[in-house]
């Protein structure tokens, strides 16, 4: 029998009871628009996560002495860089360097006489492009100058935090290479925000040579810190500048714990995709088998005229190809509506997510397209929804003729 | 020539416990192009029989022949094949596709069997036309009266041009006049193209136009003789 003419019945069979197949085909739609508007924020989030980290921290490569941890922040001698500004000079000569700049970090406390906060200390090339995020976020203040010996910046959630403003006096403290205590007093030159509310909280800034006279490390630096044109030549950057007393790091390999705790925690959403789908599925089944026991008698009829199991059942596969396809169809529209939404206006999450897990996650998650993903939830989606009408269809195909006529 | 073969029948239905023979014995011949009408009160075994010769059903025991093959081996597949070429179905409530207006509801059987477009057209219009409902093409069951669904019932049995069509109280839900005028189109048909009908009622005004009358009570042929005779 030609395919089209079981189509059609199945089709007009949707119609026989509109609003049953209406609350199905929404339920469809808005499962798979739910799921899309989910995994663009989980796409949008890890993304711009990602890049937050990138152009506030880590940058695409970095440059460290081989004994330098990157969670230690150590300030001894044999764990940074001695020839920074020659490696930083070499670094940008690549055309794949858009900008590379020798950074020293330090753990410290910062006083203020009645409270006290753990912060840590970036001195840095203030003329550089690599810190153009901090110069961009100003909110207060002003930017450091390269002569600046006393000055430092500090994040807007520290200042609103420990109440301080530009012009105020605070005390720093590290703790030297050698252990031992080293105390100074700086003024408050600027105050910045950039969008990364675990940033602002801890990241203290002033100039490079300041740093280096402050901590004791005599002209050293933690690492220089590259921003690359295009982030697909971060290996290969890396591999040009890695030799001798220099390790090469690339943003992946900086960013691997995050990146893995990433991918443990899609895990969770597929869970979470399996529980809608398991709900559509559950509708579709129940949907169709009212189907089949409303029309017992007309399987029994179309038996009669010499249908066999095998062509009822693709009826009601097709009855529920058709009702997944429109359902789909809605759900993508649904669901792009959504992410598009998530895009431009995102979902406000303030400081929450950041506070708990150090992650530079911004106050807000954003949405991305991200049709890969939207291509697989639909055809999942579809499935589901084929495997779902799978026992209605068997059992209205394994009907004898004879049982189901008896209705008549 | 001899188109069914009823050899000693025996057909029993269990409700729980309790078993009850619809058909105890039945060894009946029906010839090519017959009209035959199966008669007798409500439980004699008429449906189940008409069942049993359609392969919508199997005996316990006994041999149901159509054309000299033995139909009671054959698997759900063959029997559906079977029916679709060889056996066309009326039933009691008219028994449409709700979803498919009269022309479709014709041309499915025809689309079953693979009828080429060009020829399923022409002989779905043909039997349209002899059961008067030529200006009914696109209406559905549901914008027909129960004559006219009947009448539509019967085009569609005779699409495939089967062997025999088996009615199973064709008229038990028209009045008098459709029930007649539904009578009148399948005896024409039935002369016009030599299909062979059996149609079970208990209507005497239905028997009057049979040829052939089978009775049954209590599952057994009690008689079968000329229609005017019994």
């Amino acid at each position: 029998m030609a395919l089209s003419k079981l189509w059609t019945i199945a089709f007009r069979d949707l119609g026989r009871n509109r609003r049953r197949s209406l609350l199905t085909l929404i339920a469809v739609a808005l499962g798979l628009a739910l799921l899309m508007v989910v995994h663009g924020l989980v796409a949008g989030t890890m993304e711009d996560t990602m890049q937050n980290t990138i152009r506030l921290e880590t940058g695409h490569v970095q440059l460290r002495a081989p004994t330098y941890e990157q969670g230690k922040i150590s300030l001894q001698w044999k764990d940074l860089l001695e020839n920074a500004d020659a490696l930083a000079v070499r670094a940008r000569s690549l055309p794949e360097v858009k900008a590379a700049s020798p950074v020293l970090w330090a753990g410290g406390v910062l006083n203020t006489g009645d409270e006290s906060a753990g912060v840590r200390i970036y001195g840095v090339d203030v003329a550089s492009a690599v810190h153009e995020p901090i110069r961009q976020g100003m909110v207060a203040g002003a930017y450091l100058a390269p002569d600046d010996r006393n000055s430092i910046l500090i994040g807007k959630h520290l200042a609103d935090s420990l109440g301080l403003a530009v012009g105020a006096r605070v005390g720093l403290v590290v703790v030297s290479g050698d252990g031992q205590p080293i105390e100074g007093v700086f003024a408050i030159r600027g105050i910045f925000a950039t969008g990364v509310p675990a940033y602002d909280d801890t990241a203290v800034f002033m100039t490079l040579d300041k740093a280096q006279a402050f901590t004791n490390t005599a002209g050293r630096a933690s690492a220089i810190v590259i921003l690359l044109h295009r982030q697909d030549d971060a290996d290969k950057v890396a591999a040009s500048l890695r030799g001798e007393g220099v390790a090469a790091f690339t943003w992946r390999q900086m960013n691997e714990v995050f990146l893995q705790t990433m991918q443990s925690a899609m895990g969770y959403y597929v869970i979470m995709d399996l529980v809608v789908m398991l709900v559509v599925a559950v509708i579709i089944a129940n949907t169709l088998l009212m189907a089949v026991f409303e029309r017992i008698r007309e399987m029994g009829i179309l038996a009669a005229l010499g249908m066999k199991g095998r062509q009822i059942m693709a009826m009601f596969l097709l009855e529920a190809a058709t009702l997944g396809l429109l359902g789909i169809a809605i759900g993508i529209v649904l669901g792009s509506l959504g992410v598009a939404y998530m895009t431009r206006n995102g979902l406000y999450i303030g400081d929450m997510s950041s506070a708990a897990s150090g992650l530079a996650i911004g106050t807000a998650m954003y949405a991305r397209f991200d049709p890969p993903t939207f291509a697989g939830l639909a055809f999942w989606t579809l499935i589901i929804v084929l495997l779902a009408a799978l026992y209605p269809a068997w059992f209205a195909a394994r009907q004898e003729p004879v049982d189901a006529l008896r209705a008549l | 020539m001899t188109i069914i073969q009823l050899e000693n029948v025996i057909k029993t239905y269990r409700v729980g416990a309790v078993a009850t023979r619809a058909l105890n014995g039945i060894t009946l011949d029906f010839q090519a192009g017959e009209f035959t009408a199966l008669v007798g009160p409500s439980g004699s075994g008429k449906t189940t029989l008409l069942q049993i010769i359609g392969c919508l059903d199997r005996p316990d025991s006994g041999a149901v022949r159509i054309n000299g093959q033995d139909v009671t081996r054959l698997n759900a597949n063959q029997r559906a094949d079977l029916r679709r070429e060889k056996i066309g179905f009326i039933f009691q409530f008219f028994a449409l596709v709700p979803v498919l207006n009269a022309y479709e509801n014709v041309e499915l059987p025809l689309l079953l069997s693979g009828v080429p477009a060009a020829e399923r057209r022409q002989r779905v219009l043909a039997l349209l036309e002899s059961v008067g409902l030529s200006d009914r093409l696109h209406h559905r069951p549901d914008q027909m009266s129960g004559g006219e669904q009947q009448r539509v019932a019967i085009a569609r049995a005779l699409a495939p041009r089967p062997l025999l069509v088996l009615a199973d109280e064709p008229t038990a839900n028209l009045d008098t006049a459709n029930g007649r005028q539904a009578m009148e189109i399948m005896k024409k048909l039935n002369e016009q193209t030599g299909t062979a009908f059996i149609f079970a009622t208990h209507d005497p005004r239905v028997m009057a136009f049979a040829r052939r009358v089978v009775k049954l009570q209590d599952g057994r042929v009690v008689d079968d003789g000329n229609g005017q005779r019994i």
